[in-house]
């Protein structure tokens, strides 16, 4: 072969390689936008229980004590968040800012106070409680889903990260390696009827 | 909201994915949504005016039966096109690993999508074989939903990640106010027996049912069977035992309203699939229909029956336990009775209002996290609404040249 016909293949070959690497450069950059998508929209509906929650617990449906806890436990995770709502990147840190347990807590004490009878009790009276606890409902449905959602694109970054064209040619840049996030958040059983 | 649906199966033969598109899009219309269909159809197919044929489909043999489905150039020009024009909020695939225009739309995709999975026999060798060709597509998925837990095994085993279980919608109230017919009514000596499904399809289980109706027959002679489905009836009828093809009825292709009316009207509906279904949506609308259900013992079939209380069960395959339940049945009104009212109750769960509130839930969740990404991370995107195309006169080979950065989520 002569030289033009070596230049050639050579050029043709960078390009090849120029490509695949902007290509899973990009496929990368897709899949972290659709992890902080997902977390973004975990913490909002995540936000929407805990207020439906606190509304629920100030409503007059629940016991007093009931209430307390319900209050106490739904404005913790409002004040996890808030304290956290100043940072950008909601990825910094990677541990979800450690607010699981907070989160588990919540979801432990809907439990607690919406027993069948508890429940059954609201959804017969009309009005302001049974509105909440529909309220209540339809956030924690959505922030199983989106606790499930961001998980999946979790998952699908970790695999791309794992490749080695990814390693040598530092396609992640800086972005943090996210994680999964774990917490309880399965509805009373009451609710599910 | 505007959404687009995706079904990658041609409407111009009935199967459980094009109802549930159908049933799914008719109400979100109706909760007041835009909803949109893209569907394979020949020309002649009639089609409801929110459904747009993507042209003609091909009988392919894909994943163990043959089915109808659109693929090649100008088919995934014309995907393309129809999701530049539809300005979709949020994108709905059905089945998005078939080989058709699901998977199509997939590729062109640019906003949130939702993908729904039905089956339960996912893993095919063509799909080992284009496994890392489908990966970076599967990977825009924004939620999954799988219609059974088997649909979700498969997803987890071979896709990984997880997905939301949101069965198959049926409309209750239209089966539980079809009138029923005279026709297809039994008597105390003539009892009838209702089967649905393609009669050449052995996974439909129609030769099961055909060993087991000489039993069937010897303790009730006056049994009629009503085979309805699409399929060659003379053929089928010549497989038959001489006794069993005198006792049996094939109707052909019924329309909605005379499967309604059917399932009314019988005694006993019998669903021995053998395998390969991973819901059982008939079931469903044979419960709502008030018609006591025999079924194979396939695990999805054991779900939608809560375990066997709310139909009669059978070994898969057991000809002689078919025949066995189906003359306990036929022999006992009380019993009939009473798991009429425990299908009633059943089919309740599988309304599509409680359905279609849960889709939307899913629609909702990844439209935020669309909505609120574009918020906070935006760095070339300013000024586009999220989900949509980009810069007008843009294609998609402008956007695969830069490497599909802007106008993504």
């Amino acid at each position: 072969m002569d030289t033009l016909t070596w230049v050639v293949v050579v050029v043709a070959v960078m390009l090849g390689i120029a490509w695949y690497l902007s290509y899973s450069a990009a496929r990368l950059d897709r899949l972290h936008t659709r992890v902080e998508g997902s977390l973004s929209a975990l913490d909002a509906q995540l936000v929407r229980r805990a207020e439906a929650t606190l509304e629920l617990a100030n409503s007059g449906a629940v016991d007093p004590a009931s209430a307390l806890i319900l209050a106490g436990a739904a404005s913790e995770s409002l004040e996890a968040h808030n304290e956290r709502a100043l940072e950008d990147d909601l990825l910094e840190g990677q541990r979800f800012g450690a607010r699981e347990d907070l989160e588990s807590g919540l979801t432990s004490a809907l439990q607690a106070a919406l027993t069948p009878e508890v429940v059954a009790q609201i959804r017969q009276a009309d009005g302001l409680p049974t509105a909440a606890l529909r309220r209540v409902e339809a956030a924690a449905v959505r922030v199983q889903l989106a606790r499930r959602f961001h998980n999946d694109a979790v998952t699908d970054v970790q695999r791309v990260r794992r490749k080695r064209v990814v390693w040598w040619f530092r396609l992640a840049g800086h972005a943090d390696l996210p994680h999964t996030v774990e917490f309880d958040d399965d509805l009373p059983p009451a609710l599910r009827e | 909201m505007r959404v687009g649906i995706v079904c990658p199966y041609s409407f111009d033969v009935p199967g459980g994915v094009q109802y549930h598109v159908r049933d799914l899009a008719e109400h979100l219309l109706g909760l007041g949504h835009h909803a949109c269909v893209l569907a394979p159809a020949d020309d002649e197919t009639p089609l409801p005016d929110y459904v747009e044929s993507v042209g003609r489909a091909v009988p392919v043999r894909y994943n163990g039966s043959v089915a109808r489905l659109s693929f090649g150039p100008v088919t995934a020009a014309r995907v393309g096109r129809w999701l530049e024009r539809g300005e979709f909020d949020v994108l709905h695939l059905h089945e998005p690993v078939t080989p058709s225009i699901a998977l199509l739309a997939l590729w062109s995709a640019e906003g949130p999508v939702v993908a729904t999975f039905h089956t339960s026999n996912l893993r095919s060798r063509a799909m080992q074989a284009a496994y890392p060709l489908l990966r970076p597509s599967l990977e825009k998925i924004n939620g999954r939903i799988a219609v059974s837990e088997d649909a979700r095994r498969t997803v987890t085993t071979h896709l990984g990640g997880d997905a939301v279980v949101i069965p198959n919608g049926v409309n209750v109230a239209r089966f539980e106010d079809a009138p029923p017919a005279e026709r297809w009514r039994g008597t105390r000596d003539a009892p009838t027996i209702a089967f649905l499904g393609r009669i050449d399809e052995p996974r439909k289980g129609l030769p099961v049912l055909a060993a087991a109706m000489p039993a069937v027959l010897a303790e009730h002679p006056g049994a009629r069977i009503l085979v309805a489905g699409p399929g060659d009836i003379e053929a089928a009828r010549e497989r038959l035992d001489p006794a069993v093809a005198a006792a049996t009825e094939f109707l052909g292709m019924v329309s909605d309203d005379e499967k309604a009316a059917l399932l009314s009207s019988v005694d006993v509906y019998v669903a021995p699939h053998t395998g390969g279904e991973s819901f059982g949506i008939v079931l469903v609308e044979a419960m709502s229909a008030g018609a006591p259900v025999v079924a194979s013992d396939l695990p999805a079939f054991v779900r939608v029956l809560d375990g066997g209380r709310c139909g009669a069960m059978f070994a898969n395959e057991q000809a002689a336990d078919l025949a066995h339940q189906l003359n306990t049945l036929l022999s006992s009104p009380a019993e009939r009775r009473r798991l009429s009212a425990a299908g009633s109750r059943r089919a309740r769960v599988f309304d599509w209002s409680v359905v279609a509130e849960d889709v939307i839930a899913v629609y909702d969740t990844v439209t935020h996290g669309l909505n609120s990404a574009s918020d906070s991370t935006s760095l070339d995107t300013s000024g586009l609404r999220p989900g949509q195309a980009g810069q007008p006169g843009e294609t998609r080979w402008t956007r695969l040249l830069r490497g599909r950065r802007t106008g993504q989520y």
